[in-house]
């Protein structure tokens, strides 16, 4: 049986952990709230971007070819991988970083092993990893390591204009983004989704009378494409970089509530071998007693 | 007529105007009562709205926070960096990026 003082500081100092996981998961749910928000700001923007975008198309006659659905053989690609700042979120950086390695030595293995493959990191966690086990094959970019310090459109739109330009230069062929895709505080995906060449819209089949409208377009249907389509891809960064936001705060919720729990378990255990120690100790006591008055009694 | 003003990280204006004025990226035009439906390209400038009665509500940019008003005729002016205009049946969308407020 331990000693009574060892068992009390172990009690001391789960309690200790206990308050800061505590703590750590009301931080979490108030940051994961402002985080939906931001998500949740963003979506009437987005919404009526592509609204505007399959409204252009329904109108237009022939194929839409802009610069960016260029499809080419993938000699050079690219993956961003969007990570949180910091760890202590259960398995969610490592799960962004399994699926960047799936799609590293997936899809773009051929183009990893002719070393033409480029990484660019959002968020610490996903540099320090493959900064550390990659660095001499793979070309890596960290210049927006710390986009999550301020995580604005601007700023967003910085990193979106890099890829879009670079894409168009011909100094990538595809450009996929693995990133936490937030569906809520519980569940979080990660997942690998292309975000250069853009995937091909439909237009959709019996558009509502919104989209019959004789519209003006200005420039023209091409001209406008051509404005709307970066627009476009902006907001899917920024939302990327929300999302994994979002799901980093959720992630970390989740993770620091299971360590509450378990650290009340462990307490509920130590209380019972503190007490059977203590009880242990005081009948030790009473047995000395009994023994030194029988002793003197039998004197 | 109703418009919505949307940035991607929130509303900053939404209400009843009688006039909008916009930088289309073939020259600047103005939104009245009636226009024809059009989507348009905006290039950088200024955008210029004037309210009209059935109030209005805007994001203050330097405090910060959603205000509210009811006055007619008052006129809101900001610059953008670009974005789009739709306008159909006196409902007006316009999505703008990088606004400041004047």
């Amino acid at each position: 049986m331990a000693n009574l003082k060892e068992v009390r500081d172990r009690i001391v100092s789960v309690k200790n952990t206990q308050q800061i996981t505590k703590a750590m998961k009301m931080v979490s749910a108030a940051k994961l709230r402002r985080a939906q928000d931001a998500i949740t700001q963003m979506r009437p923007y987005a919404n009526k971007l592509d609204s505007m975008l399959r409204n252009i198309l329904s109108n237009l006659e022939g194929d839409a070819g802009t610069v960016f659905g260029q499809e080419r053989p993938v000699e050079r690609a690219c993956i961003v991988v969007v990570t949180s700042n910091r760890g202590l979120c259960g398995a969610f950086n490592t799960n962004v970083i399994k699926a960047a390695l799936a799609a590293m030595e997936g899809k773009f293995a051929e183009v990893h092993a002719r070393g033409n493959l480029t990484m660019l990191f959002v968020g610490k966690k996903g540099n320090e990893y493959f900064k550390k086990r990659y660095a001499d094959s793979v070309n890596i970019i960290s210049d927006y390591v710390n986009l999550f310090d301020d995580l604005s459109f601007e700023n967003t739109r910085k990193v979106a204009t890099y890829l879009m330009d670079n894409f168009k230069n011909g100094r990538f062929d595809a450009v996929e983004v693995a990133y936490g895709e937030f569906r809520n505080a519980a569940v979080q995906n990660t997942v690998h989704v292309p975000f250069l060449p853009v995937p091909k819209v439909e237009a959709e089949e019996g558009a509502t009378n919104n989209h019959r409208a004789d519209y003006i377009f200005e420039p023209s249907k091409e001209g406008l494409l051509s404005h709307l389509v970066p627009s476009i891809l902006q907001t899917q960064f920024h939302k990327f970089n929300l999302d994994t936001q979002a799901s980093e705060h959720g992630a970390r919720m989740t993770a620091m509530d299971a360590a509450t729990e378990n650290a009340n378990d462990l307490l509920r255990d130590l209380k019972i071998s503190y007490n059977k120690a203590r009880q242990e100790s005081i009948t030790n006591e009473i047995l000395e007693i009994v023994g030194g008055a029988a002793a003197l009694e039998s004197a | 007529m109703n418009i919505a003003v949307l940035t991607p990280e929130r509303e900053i204006f939404h209400g009843t105007i009688s006039s909008v004025k916009v930088p289309g990226v073939k020259g600047e035009f103005q939104v009245l009562n009636n226009h024809a439906p059009i989507v348009s390209a905006l290039a950088e400038g200024k955008v210029e709205i004037v309210t009209a009665a059935g109030g209005y509500t805007f994001f203050n940019l330097e405090a910060s926070a959603k205000q509210s008003g009811d006055e007619t005729g008052k006129k809101m002016i900001f610059q953008i960096e670009g974005g789009f205009i739709e306008v159909l049946n006196n409902e007006i969308s316009l999505l703008v990026q990088g606004v400041s407020q004047l």
